[in-house]
């Protein structure tokens, strides 16, 4: 809990935008504007760190044993194609929860991009992951 | 003019196919095998059919949210994930207006299969472009 990742910029490319559009089943986007679906990897990647290395940070008994509890994701204005975005984040929280069937711990992380010095958006994700009891 | 209890229009996915799994998968570097490795998800029961992301779960909801209020408007998107969506799938990404205040809207949204179960839910707040 508490920690921070190392930050750095991340920009959409349109190459991406055109592919995540695609994959998502959504038509193309006008004027530069990104898939609002972006806010999944972008701020990840543009924090430092991959998903491979969250797994490992939450210390994951394998990469198929981690599945997803919720997003909370804002946009405090539209994301952009070729934009700098500065990405900022921590885990916010890692807890053990058990259900007498199944035990998992619950980590919460949270991202912020920015433009410059304005807001652009923020994710908190909650990942589950799952723990052999 | 937009009113609590409005339905939004749907957005059908009639069949989640698998190489948009895999593509997201590279896209995202996700070394998850459950996206893109049928012999993974043998072992969990469900016959080799991959698990759709998560993400693009949640681009079916913000393609109905674009469609309706044009591809600005999404504000807060608030997700979870009460079960898997897997390859071959139907689902609808539908919702209905909660609140409105001034050029803001608050929605109920999930993804739905036709048996009715939503393996997505959540809450989204959009602004209000198109009445």
């Amino acid at each position: 809990m508490g920690h921070r990742f190392a930050g750095g910029e991340r920009t959409i490319e349109h190459w991406e935008n055109f592919l995540l559009a695609e994959v998502c089943g959504g038509e193309q986007l006008p004027d530069g504007l990104a898939h609002p679906v972006h806010l999944f990897h972008v701020p990840i990647d543009g924090a430092g760190v991959t998903i491979g290395e969250l797994f490992d940070l939450a210390e994951a008994e394998g990469p198929d044993r981690v599945g997803l509890e919720s997003y909370d994701w804002e946009w405090f204005e539209p994301l952009q194609e070729n934009i700098a975005y500065r990405c900022e984040g921590q885990v916010l929280s890692a807890a053990r929860r058990d259900d007498g069937e199944r035990a998992w711990d619950e980590l919460v992380f949270s991202i912020d991009l920015a433009d410059g010095d304005r807001p652009v958006a923020r994710v908190t994700n909650t990942w589950q992951i799952w723990r052999t009891r | 003019m937009i009113a609590v209890g409005d339905e939004l229009p749907e957005w059908v996915m009639p069949q989640v196919r698998t190489e948009p799994m895999q593509t997201m998968a590279a896209l995202l570097r996700d070394p998850n095998p459950v996206h893109w490795d049928r012999a993974s998800t043998h072992s969990r029961g469900l016959d080799g059919r991959l698990i759709n992301q998560g993400p693009i779960n949640v681009g079916y909801l913000a393609n109905m949210l674009m469609a309706w209020q044009g591809p600005e408007c999404i504000q807060r998107l608030r997700t979870q994930f009460p079960d898997r969506v897997l390859d071959g799938d139907e689902v609808r990404a539908r919702g209905v207006v909660t609140d409105v205040d001034g050029d803001s809207a608050v929605c109920d949204v999930w993804l739905e299969r036709p048996d009715g179960s939503r393996p997505v839910v959540g809450q989204a707040t959009i602004r209000i472009t198109r009445s």
